[in-house]
């Protein structure tokens, strides 16, 4: 079960930041990389709905200019200030829930999207059991995770009708 | 006379997205107002003449659904036309908005998206004619 959600949520990913930033991104697995060594820039959101949980999305700091000169079209990324970078955090993290949520519930199901954060220290971390993807861009790395409380899921990556208890692993 | 725009979303690197691909659609464009979520969108619309909505749908304090829904109940801005760009995946949620008239954008968009579904809302005559 754990498998086919990583490999969703990697599929959406790619697409968000390729379709929205310009940036492609390749799997780290594809490429026998190792895990995420280095601090990332992390925004947050939350959604509740047939699924509740948290999704989260970290990008290295190098990247972060190049995202939100993309997202923007600005030409001179210098004058990008780190609200401008966050901002453009939390827009693709938003953008990449709500196209991963209906792949999980299926397109009849009504979510409701948070607000998303950038994460601080305060925050409580993903559990073990949340289903992760690490990919590789130009200058950087990025992780997604995303952690499901009860629900249940008839779409894509579990089988129909499957219920699933307690977090996704 | 150009065609005014309300661009509602809580995001403002969304907005800023939104307004460039606006300004580069080849529409006769008048003013762009800004509204970081559907409160602020309605009060906008009641304080300028706003010709074209577009919103999201998640935001805090009231989301686009609400604002549209309330704003097609005062007789004086039921006929703007509305046009949503979200990352909303639900069917239902889209059907409803299409049963009130609104044309629905998915996010990630491409600016040939936006720029169709304008003309489509508002007719080839408000592009300047290399546009069309």
């Amino acid at each position: 079960m754990n498998r086919p959600t990583s490999e969703l949520l990697t599929g959406v990913v790619v697409d968000t930041l390729e379709k929205m930033a310009f940036l492609f991104a390749f799997s780290q697995e594809a490429n026998g990389s190792g895990a995420v060594t280095e601090p990332l820039e992390t925004a947050e959101v939350s959604f509740c709905g047939p699924c509740s949980g948290r999704l989260q999305f970290g990008l290295s700091a190098s990247v972060m200019t190049e995202l939100a000169g993309n997202m923007l079209g600005a030409e001179d990324t210098a004058t990008l200030s780190i609200e401008e970078q966050h901002d453009a955090l939390k827009e693709l993290v938003n953008v990449i829930c709500g196209n991963l949520l209906p792949a999980i519930g299926g397109q009849e199901a009504e979510f409701s999207i948070g607000s998303p954060q950038i994460v601080g220290a305060a925050q409580p971390p993903l559990g073990p059991a949340a289903v992760e993807s690490r990919l590789t861009l130009e200058g950087g790395i990025c992780r997604a995770a995303i952690e499901l409380g009860e629900c249940r899921l008839t779409g894509a990556g579990v089988g129909k009708g499957q219920n699933v208890k307690g977090h996704m692993g | 006379m150009g065609v005014n725009i309300l661009i509602v979303d809580d995001s403002a690197v969304m907005r800023s997205m939104i307004r460039k691909t606006i300004e580069l659609s080849g529409l006769q464009l008048g003013e762009i107002h800004q509204a970081a979520d559907g409160r602020e969108g309605l009060t906008a619309l009641e304080t300028h003449w706003i010709d074209l909505v577009i919103a999201d749908i998640n935001m805090p304090v009231m989301n686009g659904e609400e604002m549209i829904e309330r704003m097609q109940a005062v007789p004086g801005l039921k006929s703007i036309p509305a046009i949503v760009v979200s990352t909303e995946g639900s069917r239902v949620r889209i059907d409803r908005l299409n049963r009130r008239g609104v044309r629905f954008i998915h996010k990630p968009f491409s600016p040939e998206m936006i720029r169709d579904t304008v003309k489509d809302v508002l007719g080839c005559e408000v592009f300047h004619e290399s546009a069309h």
